[in-house]
């Protein structure tokens, strides 16, 4: 299958999702940064076809707030832990129908589940997981995981 | 008045859409908002409506199933349908044109965007 760098896919997925939703500009982050576990906020999407994988997105619950303060235009304490809920999913939702777009050939056609919030712990990365640290302008860190032994391998094709 | 119904399971998608349509000037319009394709039908059925605006990716009913059923209805097939997706390409974006659709549009939404997809609709 041809596809095109996946690296800059993602990449490029997580800058226009988040400058056109929160207009926030999204840069390479601390590589060495990993978000403290009781911190992180974190949901999840399968993708089923034509590669099967998963893509994932994290970032401090703070952040995640500060966000959702920003796209609804909303002070700190009118907050709802559903609107945090719906935004981190929709965010995830629209950087992985991107990513995917970004990835694989026009006529490409993809299928990809919905998203699911994470209640336990971030899933620890293995072998078959891609990260990307992010950050934003405000130097807010914003992490991304693509995992699965199928979508992993356009990495080298 | 217009009156658009706006189906996407998420509250945030919405608000993006709404804040759009009120940008390009369709603010006075009565926006019925629902979470999946079921509830649209149901709100399409109940009263006269203008404009559809439809997600793709939804629980219970998704917005490909809602084109179909939408423009197989003889009461509806006349209405726009717009889909909204986070999960378009050129191959699904003909393949939804085909059942129907009006125009498909790629998350995220922007106003000059819903402008272009809309500017016949605003006209009339």
């Amino acid at each position: 299958m041809n596809h095109k760098p996946l690296h800059e896919a993602m990449l490029n997925a997580v800058r226009q999702t988040l400058e056109n939703m929160a207009f926030m500009e999204i840069m390479e982050g601390d590589q060495d940064y990993e978000i403290p576990v009781d911190e992180a906020a974190w949901t999840s999407m399968l993708i089923h076809d034509p590669v099967q994988g998963e893509v994932r997105l994290a970032m401090p619950k703070a952040v995640l707030k500060k966000l959702t303060g920003n796209i609804f235009g909303l002070n700190e304490d009118e907050i709802t832990e559903n609107q945090m809920n719906d935004i981190i999913n929709e965010l995830l939702n629209t950087i992985a129908g991107l990513f995917m777009t970004n990835l694989l050939p026009d006529e490409q056609e993809y299928q990809l589940g919905l998203p699911e919030l994470g209640e336990e712990e971030l899933p620890e990365v293995d072998t078959d997981t891609i990260v990307w640290k992010l950050m934003t302008s405000d130097e807010e860190p914003l992490h991304l995981f693509a995992s699965g032994a199928s979508l992993v391998a356009l990495k080298s094709n | 008045m217009k009156r658009i119904i706006i189906a996407d399971d998420s509250a945030t998608a919405r608000m993006f859409i709404i804040r759009c349509l009120q940008i390009i000037g369709l603010g006075d319009a009565e926006m019925i908002e629902v979470e999946h394709g079921k509830e649209a039908l149901a709100a399409a059925k109940k009263q006269p409506v203008d404009l559809l605006l439809t997600d793709l990716n939804m629980p219970v009913m998704d917005g490909e199933t809602l084109v179909k059923w939408v423009k197989a209805s003889p009461k509806l097939c006349d209405l726009p349908v717009i889909v909204i997706t986070s999960a378009g390409n050129p191959a699904k974006e003909a393949h939804l044109m085909e059942l129907g659709a009006h125009r498909v549009l790629n998350k995220p939404v922007s106003p000059p965007m819903m402008m272009d997809a809309l500017a016949d609709f605003i006209e009339e």
